[in-house]
């Protein structure tokens, strides 16, 4: 066998390994790297998904292979820090959602199934925010809603 | 003594092999150029590598994508884009060229050769190459299509959960991915391409009808040939992946266009040829591909059926992984079922029946006639599945140009269209084409079970008499097709 030969066999390897191992480094780098780092620092990056059934806002990840055997966890509170700027990247995996956090004047917006929407605020109310769904989406609709709370003083409370 | 190579080679030759008069044009004679690239060591490589990128990038979006379908790479590129593209354009004019560049066989056969680019010559058995893993034979009474036969019928009772949900798709692939490797590692060749894989089956059928072939340029040549190389391999190609032998190849059916018999021809003697839709392989030769007709042809009109008739009560039925109507469910699997194996094959037994008692035609066999003239049902079930694809791609393509852009439902962007609405492409154009479509099948259909009887039967009384129970069958089907494409 010559070296040619050798480095052609080489060279054909290499490029289905750099593929099993380049392609979920390069969508984990986009999720976790790229995304973030378009916003400035101190932002507070949230993703969150609302499901129909159940009524549940949840941060777990609901893609192809959790949809149908786990059950997400509900998120009622999500805790921020004061003033900073927050990007909340909302999505549904059943039908169309809105959300709204009525205090701030965000939303409603609109939540197609299988789409990921991108919101962005900023945290500068001391208060407790309520957030919600405003579509009708099923009959655990009304279940559909959550509260952003500070976190500075949640421990003072603590 | 290798044949001399000449420049200038006939570019149109008689089709010597089929025993018809259709015309053949002979690629690698017209350009040379083709030849080399496909005898080139990494051809195949180099056309399976994009397509295992693509193809692992949907496994992947289909894990951990959105698990809502139409917003999924997985399922809108498979199952809309991948399918219409195979049914349409690769099958009737490239015959098995997907299996050339399937990527779900790569690392079966990565195992076995040890090698991705490289030839390995050696001794293993029946070859004159070296193949790693327990090299056995698959049983002699399982070397047919049958298990293809079923495994398609089963994929497409839950068809409707493979099409929605991604991670189905998933588990799909990674078991036929798993299963070639496992198979490549206790058999010899491509066994999992050749007995098992569901998509390889519908392939072999329908490549009948392609207008490309890959032939010997001269039959008399592979007599005196001793090597056989073609089938056994050498140092310049591997053995023949889907055990062909090239002096008796007549059909298409299991030829998957690899091209290592033309690496490793020592006399120069396999060309691809150009030749005319549907006209050349017309023998079916078992009932394994009689009942693979019949269920293409079934599941064609049950499809039909369950996604593009009005009737909404039979989409419930088959989409029960939503509906939970598993009543309903079991109709639907049962009637299609018995619809593909026993009803339909019944019919078509019995046209056959009445054909030759009226055409007294005792010189034939029952059995004879039915394989020979089931041929009759490849052009329209092909044409009839590309009829049922119309709408898929004019209706549901839109979800192509968003899903590029957002392939995982993750709110990228790439190309800027991740918002592009749906919006069917001109829609009112899709019965007339499914219209012409179906009845290009059904003349094809009947121009080939005319070609058929033509070698059956020198009375032609006789034939015709022998053509009209058939015929009544196929006018029928094409009926019913009609009903429920323009209603």
């Amino acid at each position: 066998m010559t070296n040619k030969v050798i480095y052609k066999e080489a060279a054909a390897a290499l490029s289905v390994l750099a593929i099993l191992a380049g392609l979920p480094f390069l969508l984990w780098y986009w999720r976790n790297v790229y995304v973030p780092g378009k916003y400035p620092p101190g932002t507070q990056i949230i993703h969150l998904t609302a499901v129909a059934d159940g009524g549940i806002w949840t941060r777990d990840p609901i893609v192809g292979y959790s949809y149908w055997w786990k059950t997400p966890t509900r998120v009622k509170e999500i805790e921020l820090k004061q003033g900073s700027h927050v990007v909340l990247f909302l999505s549904s995996p059943d039908v169309q959602h809105a959300f709204s956090l009525p205090n701030l004047h965000v939303g409603p917006v609109p939540v197609p199934a299988g789409h990921t929407v991108e919101v962005g605020f900023t945290a500068d109310h001391t208060d407790e925010l309520n957030f919600a769904c405003t579509q009708v989406c099923g009959r655990d609709h009304s279940k559909l809603a959550g509260q952003f709370v500070d976190s500075q003083s949640r421990s003072a409370q603590h | 003594m290798a044949a001399p190579q000449t420049l200038v080679q006939p570019v149109v030759v008689p089709n010597t092999t089929t025993e018809d008069n259709a015309w053949r044009f002979d690629v690698f004679g017209r350009w040379p150029w083709v030849k080399r690239v496909v005898r080139m060591p990494s051809f195949q490589f180099l056309l399976i590598l994009p397509n295992l990128l693509l193809f692992y990038f949907f496994l992947i979006t289909g894990l951990v994508g959105t698990p809502v379908g139409n917003r999924n790479i997985i399922i809108v590129f498979v199952w809309i884009l991948w399918w219409v593209v195979l049914i349409t354009a690769l099958v009737p004019f490239g015959s098995r060229v997907w299996c050339t560049m399937c990527p779900l066989p790569f690392f079966g056969d990565w195992l076995q050769r040890r090698a991705l680019i490289r030839v390995r010559p050696g001794k293993s058995p029946g070859t004159g190459n070296q193949f790693f893993g327990l090299q056995k034979r698959w049983p002699k009474k399982l070397s047919n299509i049958w298990l293809q036969n079923v495994g398609f019928l089963f994929l497409a009772t839950f068809s409707a959960l493979l099409v929605t949900r991604p991670i189905v798709s998933v588990v799909l692939f990674a078991i036929m991915i798993l299963l070639a490797a496992a198979m490549a590692l206790v058999y010899r060749l491509r066994t999992f391409c050749n007995y098992v894989c569901p998509i390889s089956g519908f392939l072999s059928l329908y490549a009948m009808t392609s207008t490309v072939e890959l032939r010997s340029s001269d039959a008399n040549e592979c007599l005196k040939c001793k090597s056989k190389a073609c089938i056994r391999g050498s140092e310049k190609g591997w053995a023949c992946p889907w055990n062909v032998y090239m002096g008796k190849l007549d059909r298409n059916n299991y030829c998957g266009l690899c091209f290592e018999c033309v690496k490793s021809c020592p006399n120069d003697n396999i060309s691809l040829y150009l030749r005319p839709f549907a006209t050349s392989d017309v023998s079916i030769k078992g009932y394994d591909e009689v009942w693979k007709a019949s269920i293409m042809l079934v599941l064609a009109f049950s499809y039909s059926v369950v996604l593009l008739s009005p009737w909404g009560r039979f989409k419930d039925w088959a989409n029960v992984s939503e509906t939970h109507n598993w009543g309903g469910f079991a109709i639907y699997a049962v009637v299609q079922i018995l619809l593909a194996l026993v009803i339909f094959p019944g019919l078509y037994y019995l046209s056959i029946r009445v054909a030759k008692w009226y055409a007294k035609a005792d010189g034939l066999s029952v059995r004879e006639l039915f394989l020979a003239y089931s041929y009759m049902l490849v052009p329209l079930g092909l044409l009839a599945w590309i009829a049922f694809s119309i709408p898929l791609i004019m209706i549901n393509g839109a979800y192509i140009i968003s899903v590029a852009s957002d392939p995982l439902g993750w709110g990228m962007n790439l190309f800027g269209t991740a918002d592009f609405p749906w919006t069917p492409f001109l829609p009112e154009w899709v019965p007339f084409l499914q219209v012409v479509v179906l009845l290009l099948g059904l003349y094809y259909s009947l121009r080939g079970l005319h070609r058929v009887a033509l070698k059956l039967f020198s009375d032609p009384v006789q034939r015709n008499r022998s053509l009209i129970p058939p015929t009544v069958l196929l006018v029928g089907v094409t009926l019913v097709f009609l009903r429920l494409f323009i209603g």
